[in-house]
């Protein structure tokens, strides 16, 4: 069997004494796209955040391996730069860091990891300009402030853009679909589907079964109360839409 | 002012150092007040008598004065220990010369005193026209500690327009300047004033920059203090025409053992003038910070908007930035403000960029550039923008 992308044991998280993940058990194959779905609070930007390497969050059990590699102990650029991902639920407005000498550090910060040189300017822009066009991502807005001002489209767009443009190995979307509008989420989707490869690997977490017409998940996870308590095909994302999320419920219990 | 004043060294120094200069008026005052304390509003948070713990000799000629700072396609005069250089080559339109004494209007204030008193021969420029080149007034120390008064009164002339870069720097001693700059801008002139303390982390630094703005004339300022282990940088402009306008803007940036104190008392003299203070600090190890921002708006400065910020940045637990704004407000129909921030870097940004593989160093010092970029990116000149960044950068790189 070969390695998977993504491996989550028995992951325990607390914050502030209060346990949020109750021992999460997670498996993605490389080239899979596996959703989460589940009710609001019960944990699903938590794991996200945790997988990121943000602080604040203490992990009492579990491992989570990276392709093969243990991460918890990795500051977040190192995890960032060992492939993972993650697209913000709410990504930060961060004023004053223009976008593009952002793009810029991010994509040189990849290439040093890898011991390549400094991506060259045009082929910098040429990068940019091809993503942001296949994202319709206006380039007038790209000449701003990181996320600052962009609209909750523009901001869920522009972090597929950051996906796409570093080409990571496991993506991590936390709710990539709220607040996109019809033509955007399509937009999205082709965004995201075009780096489905045999290789890379996704976590798509969403609450509408809509977005999984159009990435389609090869597996459904059911996340409730810190933890996952269902697994099944993209026909369990139906069933939870038609159901709610009660009958899940009793198999956390 | 019955009770009797001990006096410190420093004190005893400057009082014979006054008395050798003739200055036997100003002497007596000292002896009898001594150095500001804490109970001196002005110097609350900066107490001279106790922060000046000795006053080296007074400063003799010397020293050839190659720069410390270069920045290219800039016109330079260098003043070396107090002493002016001949200015060769000044660009047409700059008119570069001696006054004898110092330049500061007369002012209840010990730093601008003992400026007046000590200083004998000033530098003086005028300008008119269009300067395209960057003027530079060099104020450098050479060799063993010493105590130096320099002053520079400068005139635009109406409708002129000028870059002024003023550099402190100097050997690696205990230095103590105590500079003055006059500038007086004509109707209609656009002036950028920009300071920049580079002394060694032994030496003091103060420096008084008084400004006149007359009728629709726009000035920027920037003063930056990044050397001295005190500093202080006073701040006096006056709007005296209608529609003159400013940003008078300022940086502190101090680490372990420095104290940067930055006061403005800005006056508003007569209707429709407006201006944007901003001063920002950034302190790390242990130091000290102050920004203090006086707006004094006349009886007939009515229309007047004026709106203070002072914003301060902590990279450690025990840095301080101390904070003092004041409005004196006799207009009624005015727009006047102040508003104050102080924290650290957020940790949410600095985990959104980590998330996107920059690591933690060179995101802090994205952040920090971020913070300041209100400051330098006005600053039209490239080559001046790219030393002050250069300046910036190599005081993040030294933490
Ligand atoms: N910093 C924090 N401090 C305290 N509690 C927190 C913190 N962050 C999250 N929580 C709590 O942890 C629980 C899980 O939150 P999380 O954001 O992971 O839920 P979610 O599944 O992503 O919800 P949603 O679908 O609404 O996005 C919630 O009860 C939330 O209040
Ligand atoms: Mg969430």
């Amino acid at each position: 069997m070969t390695t998977p992308m993504l491996e989550i044991r028995n992951l325990h998280v607390r914050i502030e004494e209060r346990e949020i993940l109750k021992g999460v058990n997670l498996v993605v194959p490389k080239g899979e796209v596996h959703a989460i779905m589940g009710r609001n609070g019960s944990g699903k930007s938590t794991l996200s955040y945790v997988l990121a390497g943000k602080e604040d969050y203490e992990v009492t059990e579990g491992e989570v391996l990276l392709d093969g590699v243990n991460i918890l102990e990795m500051e977040p650029s190192e995890r960032a730069v060992a492939g993972l991902f993650l697209a913000f639920q709410y990504p930060i407005e961060i004023p004053g860091v223009a976008t593009m000498t952002f793009l810029k550090a991010a994509l040189n910060a990849q290439r040093k990891a890898r011991g390549e040189v400094e991506i060259s300017t045009p082929d910098f822009m040429r990068a940019v300009k091809e993503s942001g066009k296949q994202l319709n991502i206006d380039s007038e807005m790209l000449k701003r402030a990181l996320n600052v001002g962009f609209s909750g489209g523009e901001k869920k767009r522009a972090e597929i853009l950051q996906m796409a443009l570093l080409k990571p190995k496991m993506c991590i979307l936390d709710e990539t679909d709220s607040g996109l509008d019809i033509d955007a989420l399509q937009v999205v989707s082709n965004g995201v589907n075009s780096l489905r490869d045999g290789e890379r690997a996704m976590l798509v977490i969403t609450h509408y079964q809509r977005l999984l017409n159009h990435i389609v998940p090869d597996v459904v996870h059911v996340f409730s109360d810190g933890r996952v308590v269902e697994s099944g095909g993209k026909e369990l994302a139906l069933e939870l839409e038609a159901k709610g999320y009660a009958d899940f419920d009793s198999a956390a219990a | 002012m019955n009770a009797i004043v001990r006096l410190g060294p420093a004190e005893l120094t400057l009082i014979e150092q006054l008395k050798n200069l003739g200055a036997h008026a100003e002497a007596e005052r000292l002896t009898a007040a001594g150095l500001p304390t804490r109970r001196v509003e002005s110097y609350h948070y900066t107490d001279l008598k106790a922060l000046l713990r000795s006053v080296p000799e007074l400063g003799t000629a010397g020293g050839a004065g190659a720069p410390h700072f270069d920045i290219p396609g800039t016109w330079r005069v260098a003043i070396v220990n107090g002493a002016i250089g001949s200015p060769i080559g000044a660009p047409h339109g700059v008119t570069a010369g001696t006054v004898s004494g110092s330049v500061l209007t007369e002012r209840d204030d010990m730093l601008v005193r003992l400026n007046s008193a000590l200083t004998q021969q000033s530098l003086s420029l005028e300008i008119s026209g269009d300067i395209a080149e960057p003027l530079v007034i060099d104020r450098q120390f050479a060799g063993e500690a010493a105590h130096v008064a320099t002053g520079a009164k400068i005139f635009v002339a109406d409708g002129a327009k000028v870059t002024i870069v003023e550099v402190y720097s100097g050997s690696e001693a205990a230095h103590l300047g105590n500079h003055a700059t006059y500038l007086a801008i004509g109707k209609g002139a656009e002036v950028t004033h920009i300071t920049l303390n580079l002394m060694d982390k032994a030496a003091t630094h103060f420096a008084t920059n008084e400004y006149l703005i007359s009728e629709s004339a726009r000035l920027r300022t920037l003063a930056i203090q990044a050397g001295g282990a005190l500093s202080r940088t006073q701040l006096l402009p006056r709007y005296v025409g209608k529609g003159a306008y400013a940003d008078i803007t300022g940086l502190s940036l101090v680490g372990d053992g420095q104290h940067a104190d930055i006061t403005m008392d800005a006056q508003h003299a007569v209707p429709n003038t407006s201006s944007k203070p901003l001063f920002k600090s950034i302190a790390r190890g242990r130091s000290k910070a102050v920004v203090q921002g006086r707006l004094v708006v006349a009886r007939d400065a009515q229309k007047t908007d004026a709106k203070l910020m002072a914003q301060g940045l902590m990279l450690s637990d025990e840095a301080e930035i101390l904070t003092k704004p004041e409005l004196e407000i006799y207009a009624d129909d005015v727009v006047c403000g102040h508003g104050s921030t102080c924290g650290r870097l957020d940790d949410d940004h600095l985990f959104y960029l980590m998330a996107r593989g920059i690591d933690k160093i060179t995101a802090e010092t994205m952040l920090v550039r971020a913070f300041l970029a209100a400051l330098v990116d006005p600053i039209e000149n490239q080559s001046l923008k790219a030393a002050l960044t250069g300046v910036i950068d190599g005081w993040l790189e030294n933490a």
